[in-house]
């Protein structure tokens, strides 16, 4: 999919001098947004998180105790197999979906996370004055809308932090190759700040999830393009006039719409 | 008679130590090695015939804790007579020489055997007020030590405030104190052997391995032996069956403490902690922290006065809210909050929209019918 090009309409030419009023968009357009990876590794790196917090929680505090006696269940033993086990497929996701921000789709890429260009700057402005009920429409964009894309970048720096630091308390135990990301103990501060470190960020990746869960349900609900839906199929439904993108911006929304020429 | 050897087996006869008794040092420290059974032989007749260096002891700024392991008040073994024999020309401890004469011995071993002696430096070196802190017949710490271990063939740190500053460097510092490595650039041949205090077995054994080799043993990235530091505590405790079943205690003096079960839940390093207590033990080998009922502290740790407390906690308490906080507590109310504050921040917007001019609300009435389809 390529960049749709900005329109020379909207560059120049004054707005025109019309009564604000909602009016017809010209219909609904059925656009596939998501590639496959970018779905696959959202919804699979979201089920390796559930798993990795459950089984983290219960390794930095044990609260099950199995009745006696002892060695007829390893509970540990288990939940850190079970740790491990998914943590080797968060990481493997994490750097897949790093590595499709630079190969894959149109709205895969890195420039959806990283705001480069007036209008996505402005809408970070424009998001900012959403959340902070200045505005009640979010600016339309077809993929991340860039405060989220800036959010991501945080969420996938957090990703990081905790992959390397389980990598480090991996690998003083560890033997064969994963011994060696011993180096990156004394850059974390020692096993136990590594800990720490692991553990602090967990709770902030579950505080990410908690907002993401409902800032979704609340942009989806607002805009009416299926956002949650997208994730799943890949497809949102945007007005037909998406590929005006700066005319739909959030400043524009209500202008009359021309038909394409 | 003449041979070397015979003077070292009357010198162990003196003290009451046996042959059999001594072969069986030899025995523990090869196994400590991780050596086959063979490597006894050639440690015996290390230990029996090579020349034994000069040694000096540097006491700094610490509680001479290490001096005291060192000096173990048991019965005297064939380690100890390792250790007599060994020329300690300067202890301030232990030495019989004071004042002049005393800073005397400790000049003509640095200026006669430049290069090859051992130099064992104990406590932290503070630098604060240009090392006025600590100092020893009219010189500095840090001047002393550049002094010896800069000349030295090699400098054993005994204990964790040599190693890495220990606790007269914890937080705040108000002394400056460092540990050997960063007080003293240009020392050769480091040996950290940290611990709080220092296991006097894992310090026999490195002068054992020199003496039998000629060189040091194989060092960690903190530069301590391989052999005494190799593994975590937490890998080669006695208790760790019950951390992988599940068994913890979790209240001192509950049932599953009095069981002997795993410490993990009341605070214990083990599993970020490097030494081979579990395996050589203390006074030897009575017995050691985790085997008493108590959990590891990380005493061999660099900086593990700051990080490693709280020692009864897991871990310490989150940022602002004070050491003692449960991360655990704050990271799930932080998320309800979040929860909460993001509901609300939703039915807001959803308010707004569904009363504002124009409200996006459903029909009450069936959508009536077009051309294009719709009603019912």
């Amino acid at each position: 999919m390529t960049p749709p090009p900005p329109t020379a309409a909207v560059k120049g030419g004054a707005r025109p001098q019309v009564a604000v009023k909602k009016i017809d968009v010209g219909g609904i357009e059925r656009v596939y947004v998501w590639d496959i990876v970018v779905r696959s590794t959202h919804w699979f790196t979201m089920i390796a998180i559930f798993i990795l917090a459950i089984t983290g929680i219960y390794i930095g505090n044990p609260y099950l105790i199995p009745a006696q006696p002892g060695g007829e269940h390893f509970v540990m033993a288990t939940m850190k197999v079970v740790h491990f086990y998914s943590a080797i497929a968060f990481a493997l996701l994490v750097a897949v979906r790093l590595v499709w921000m630079f190969v894959g789709s149109y709205y895969a890429r890195w420039h959806q996370f990283v705001p480069i260009g007036k209008r996505r700057r402005g809408d970070v402005v424009r998001m900012i004055k959403f959340y902070s009920l200045l505005s009640k429409d979010p600016p339309l964009n077809v993929g991340h809308n860039p405060l989220a894309g800036l959010t991501y970048l945080l969420v996938y720096a957090l990703y990081v932090l905790m992959i390397l630091s389980g990598f480090a308390l991996y690998s003083v135990s560890a033997t064969g190759y994963m011994e060696s990301w011993e180096f990156l103990v004394p850059i974390f501060g020692g096993l136990q700040t590594a800990r720490w470190i692991h553990h602090i960020a967990m709770w902030f990746i579950l505080g990410f999830f908690a907002h993401h869960i409902w800032s979704a349900m609340l942009v989806s609900r607002l805009e009416g393009m299926g956002l949650i839906d997208s994730m799943f199929s890949g497809y949102k439904f945007l007005p037909r006039r998406w590929r005006k993108r700066l005319s739909l911006s959030w400043r524009d929304r209500d202008k009359p719409y021309e038909e394409d020429g | 008679m003449n041979e070397p050897g015979n003077d070292f087996r009357q010198e162990l006869e003196a003290r009451g130590v046996s042959r059999r008794e001594f072969m069986g040092f030899c025995s523990a420290m090869a196994v400590m090695f991780g050596l086959p059974k063979g490597a006894t032989a050639m440690i015996a007749d290390a230990i029996e015939n090579k020349p034994k260096p000069t040694l000096v002891w540097l006491n700094f700024q610490d509680c001479a804790g290490n001096t005291e392991s060192f000096l173990r008040a048991s019965k005297p073994t064939a380690a100890e007579v390792i250790l007599d024999l060994i020329s300690i020309d300067y202890h301030e401890v232990i030495m019989a020489a004071a004042g002049h004469q005393a800073e005397e011995n400790l000049h003509h071993v640095v200026e006669n055997q430049k290069g090859a002696y051992l130099a064992v430096v104990e406590g932290s070196i503070p630098t604060g007020a240009n090392g006025a802190y600590c100092t020893v017949g009219g010189k500095s710490a840090l001047q002393i030590s550049n002094e010896v271990c800069g000349n030295a063939l090699a400098t054993i740190a005994v204990g964790t405030c040599a190693s890495f500053g220990g606790i007269p460097a914890a937080s705040p510092n108000p002394t400056g104190a460092l540990g050997v490595s960063d007080a003293v650039p240009d020392v050769k041949n480091l040996i950290n052997l940290s611990a709080c205090p220092v296991n006097a077995q894992n310090l026999t054994a490195t002068l054992v391995y020199f003496l039998t080799y000629g060189r040091f043993p194989a060092l960690d990235k903190l530069n301590r032996p391989l052999f005494a530091y190799g593994k975590s505590i937490h890998d080669n405790c006695e208790r760790r069956a019950h951390y992988d079943t599940g068994q913890y205690v979790e209240q001192w003096g509950d049932e599953a403490h009095r069981d002997g079960h795993c410490l993990y839940k009341m605070g214990c390093k083990g599993p970020v902690s490097f030494q081979n207590c579990p395996n050589v033990g203390w006074n030897d080998n009575t017995s050691w922290p985790i085997a008493c009922g108590h959990g590891c502290i990380g005493c061999a740790e660099p900086d593990f006065w700051d990080k490693m407390t709280p020692f009864y906690a897991h871990l310490p308490g989150f940022p602002g809210f004070g050491t003692g906080s449960n991360i655990d507590k704050i990271g799930f109310w932080a998320t309800i909050g979040v929860t909460t504050a993001f509901a609300a921040h939703t039915l807001v917007h959803l308010g707004k929209k569904f009363t504002g001019p124009g409200g996006d609300r459903a029909s009450l009435l069936p959508p009536k019918a077009t051309d294009e389809g719709g009603a019912e």
